[in-house]
């Protein structure tokens, strides 16, 4: 049976090791009517989601790679397995798996996929709804799904797979993921290029548009935000490109990229210093705004224009016309100031990251998308046990 | 109860349809639904009751919302070529939706289209292409299906290897839902909050409801492209280039294999693509990108055939060439439908290190079944496709197709591999579902239908079988305020 801690402060928690606990627990919680929050390295804890449940289901016991062929690029962990564990695996075969999360550096596979959290190199490879091709969780009745597969194509049967990315766990606790690996370029250089005149943002996504080559990652990052990844003195936007392939592919595309101005070479840690900024300081609010790829540019500058006053910051990730914004929450006047950062920002879908629970609500759906939103909900969770309240559906 | 079929003479159904759609839009006579009996998948003749074929998405709200309005089960279907049966209608109404060919918009700028879903593939890919884009899903039979059909079997094609499948180049969905709701799935920002319902709409193969335009992402024309054949004295030997190809990073558009049976088939037919006739497998290796460092990786790639025992590797000279010898593979399969009067055209996938020993399992099947097996697939995603040429009015061949088939399927699944990796289940794998996925999992399929389709009347029958989703429904109480 799992073991369960009550002592001490804070909630209770159940520790699974296996899916059979997880199954146990679930069903005793069910039985009990107690609902559970799920928590994997604790990452999201804090991320503000309105979530009601008092007990914890924890995960970090659900933890190991199941199965690795490197051959098959393909690699099948356990739910609670920290995205470092299989980064070192995979390395050791010359290989990666392509998401750098921003969030805490520990996180897990199951709260990466869970939150469909991704990074910078979503530019060039997608986020965790591109990259997982299966998955087992355990429903709210206490059901074993195991959906999709280990194979990197396959449309046998209706996508639960799908569902479940990004779902926080409202549909089912994620206990194992099997996820496309790739092999790791013969060469991977980082450059950074400081934007300078008024048009810099509209040159560089131009430039994106146009060259014949695809970086990794492409990140635009807003002054203030450069300053802490050591760019004090430019007071400009960067930014940072991350380049990939053969020796002569990135020799030309380091050429290329020359014409967007000088071109630095940073440090081997700024993509880690870039997505796990907001957890090791103040700037511990953080919401997404998307937009079309082409209103990059003034998306942009507006967003800059609503939070700068107020000392936030922004990165984007420009192939896919969203803004990142980090915001400060450090005392009890967070709420109102974030509040009032939040309605002068501009027009574009809202994700939100970390925010107070008071302003973690999503925006008003049409009423037939509200009604499909619940039945997803209803068929994998009918009694509302599983982080009831995160995705708006308490 | 199970929805009612419906007939056309009893209720005036027919009689409204045409008031709707016109009278040359409503078929009801067998002679006129002889042609809608099949699609791409062989040995079946199953009659709809009706067919209507709408011309504008009014009509279509209209037509779907009057068989909602009597509770009639219908099939969705765009250009028939699936090759699940995911397209047959027995005795309900089928929805034809080739007609909705409206382009809505090409935004360059932003590298989207919207369309209706009976646009053609490889016509989107056509009106794209004056702004150096296309749409990345390449289908063999993209001269002659549809978006809305693509959505619908989440389709893929040789160049999926690179650039994904259907599923990675949906931005947005207008559905209409059985029920005549309309709701947008996805968004134009891009990002959608709350559940991914696109992502579960993809691929639902019709059941979920009806795409009444659909917003794609469309990819930049690369800036170079390098098509090599490569010639194999072994299967073994093509296979082990693939796994070698795959691990050294080096992402080929497209990696696709055929055996000397597919290479017979395609030279002796007008599609000849001057493949070695004498080869035991061929390789077709398309490398695309930036000029720079591409021909580094052409001559990596060479090498690595080389190493693994090719008797000789050559690069297409031009345009002309690499077309040549692309229609050859996407042709194989008309080459093959010369020589004998049916085609299975089978799909599963299997993990790539996995592909000599399938392939060795495949042909050992064959012989114990007195079948001959093709294969010509996307190697490079392990997505084989063998398939057996033979007479489907003959019913001891049709006995040893099938008992073949079943094998196969047992011997992918067997592998770690699944059923199908880009046809659908449909009609004809619906047998297998039960080897590959746990009852709990069949289950949660179920209960997503539901919420998209309670009534199951949108393609009744497919994908999940029937068994699972009653003893799912005899364990649930049906949810309050729903019909049962």
């Amino acid at each position: 049976m799992a073991q369960r801690a009550t002592a001490g402060r804070g909630p209770a928690s159940v520790n699974p090791e296996t899916t059979a606990q997880v199954v146990a627990c679930v069903r005793d919680a069910r039985a009990a009517g107690t609902p559970l929050r799920i928590v994997g390295a604790g990452g999201w804890l804090d991320a503000g989601a309105p979530c009601t449940a008092g007990e914890h289901l924890r995960l970090w016991g659900i933890n190991g790679i199941v199965e690795y062929e490197p051959g098959d690029l393909t690699l099948t962990a356990q739910g609670g397995t920290r995205l470092i564990d299989i980064e070192r695996a995979t390395a050791e075969h010359g290989q990666w798996l392509t998401l750098d999360p921003v969030g805490y550096p520990y996180g897990t596979l199951g709260a990466t996929v869970a939150t469909g959290s991704y990074g910078p190199l979503a530019s060039a490879f997608g986020t965790p709804r591109n990259q997982v091709l299966g998955c087992e969780v355990v429903t709210g009745i206490g059901d074993v799904v195991r959906a999709g597969g280990r194979v990197v194509k396959n449309v046998a049967g209706f996508d639960v797979t799908r569902l479940m990315v990004g779902a926080w766990g409202t549909l089912g606790v994620i206990t194992e993921v099997t996820v496309r690996l790739r092999a790791r370029p013969e060469v991977d250089q980082t450059v950074v290029v400081a934007l300078g005149g008024t048009d810099g943002v509209e040159r560089a996504h131009r430039w994106l548009r146009t060259t014949e080559f695809t970086p990794l990652a492409a990140e635009l990052v807003s002054p203030a935000l450069a300053e802490r990844l050591g760019f004090a003195t430019l007071n400009a936007d960067l930014l940072l490109l991350r380049l990939g392939g053969n020796e002569a592919l990135v020799r030309a595309a380091r050429h290329a990229a020359a014409a967007l101005g000088d071109l630095m070479v940073p440090d081997d840690g700024i993509w880690t210093a870039l997505t796990s900024l907001g957890m090791t300081h103040s700037h511990k609010a953080s919401l997404r705004l998307s937009g079309a790829p082409a209103g990059i540019a003034a998306l942009w500058a507006a967003t800059r224009r609503a939070i700068e006053p107020a000392g936030g910051l922004a990165h984007s990730t420009l192939a896919r016309g969203v803004v990142r914004c980090l915001l400060p929450m450090d005392d009890d006047a967070s709420v109102a100031r974030l509040r009032g950062i939040l309605s002068a920002l501009p027009k574009a879908t809202r994700i939100p990251e970390r925010l107070p629970a008071e302003l973690w609500a999503p925006a008003a759906a049409d009423p037939v998308l509200a009604s499909l939103r619940q039945g997803v909900r209803r068929a994998f969770d009918p009694d509302l046990l599983l982080n009831p309240g995160i995705m708006g559906t308490a | 109860m199970p929805p009612r079929a419906p007939d056309p003479d009893d209720d005036g159904l027919a009689e409204r349809l045409r008031q709707i759609v016109g009278d040359r839009r409503v078929l009801v006579r067998p002679g006129e639904l002889r042609a809608y009996e099949s699609d791409g998948l062989p040995g079946y003749q199953l009659r709809p009751s009706i067919a209507v074929f709408p011309g504008t998405r009014d009509e279509t709200i209209a037509v779907v919302r009057l068989l909602a309005e009597r509770g009639v089960p219908f099939v969705p279907r765009g250009a028939g070529t699936g090759l699940s049966g995911g397209a047959l209608a027995e005795g309900v109404v089928l929805l034809g939706l080739h007609r909705l060919t409206r382009i809505i918009t090409i935004d360059a700028e932003n590298q989207r289209a919207v369309v209706e879903p009976g646009v053609v593939n490889a016509t989107l890919t056509r009106l794209a292409s004056a702004h150096g884009l296309h749409y990345a899903p390449d289908p063999s039979s993209q001269t002659a299906c549809t978006i809305g059909g693509n959505v619908a079997e989440n389709a893929g094609g040789p160049h999926c290897l690179k650039y994904g499948v259907t599923l990675d180049h949906i931005v947005a969905l207008t559905v209409l839902l059985p029920n005549g709701a309309i709701v947008t799935l996805g968004n134009d920002d891009g990002e959608q909050e709350g559940y991914d319902l696109l992502g579960a709409f993809i691929g639902s193969e019709g059941c979920f409801g009806i795409a009444l335009d659909v917003t794609v992402r469309l990819v930049r024309d690369p800036q170079a492209v390098r098509t090599l054949l490569a010639d194999f004295p072994s299967v073994m030997a093509a296979a082990s280039a693939v796994s070698a190809i795959i691990a050294t990073g080096i992402v080929p558009a497209a990696l696709e294999m055929m055996d000397n049976a597919t290479i017979q088939a395609v030279e002796a037919s007008i599609y000849a693509a001057g493949y070695p006739t004498d080869a035991a497998a061929i390789l077709l290796i398309e490398l695309d990108g930036a000029a720079a460092g591409i021909d580094d990786d052409v001559a990596r790639v060479a090498r690595l055939c080389d190493d693994a025992g090719a008797r000789g590797v050559r690069t297409a000279a031009d345009a002309a060439e690499r077309a040549r010898l692309w229609q050859g593979r996407k042709k194989a399969f008309g080459a093959m439908g010369r020589i004998s009067p049916h085609l299975v055209v089978q799909d599963a996938v299997v993990p790539r290190t996995r592909l000599p020993a399938v392939l060795a399992e495949i042909q050992a099947i064959g012989e114990r079944h007195h079948v001959n097996v093709c294969n010509v697939f996307h190697a490079g995603d392990g997505n084989l496709h063998p398939n057996i040429g033979y007479d489907s009015s003959d019913p001891v061949q049709a006995q040893r197709v099938h008992d073949a088939m079943s094998e196969i399927m047992a011997a992918c699944i067997a592998a770690g591999g699944t059923i199908t990796g880009e046809h659908g289940v449909g009609l004809d794998k619906l047998p297998y579902m039960d080897a590959l996925f746990t009852a709990p999992t069949l289950h949660a399929m179920c209960a997503l239908r539901d919420v998209f389709d309670p009534d199951h009347r949108a393609n009744p029958g497919k994908v999940v079988p029937v068994h699972s989703c009653r003893e799912w429904h005899s364990v649930r109480p049906p949810v309050a305020g729903r019909r049962p």
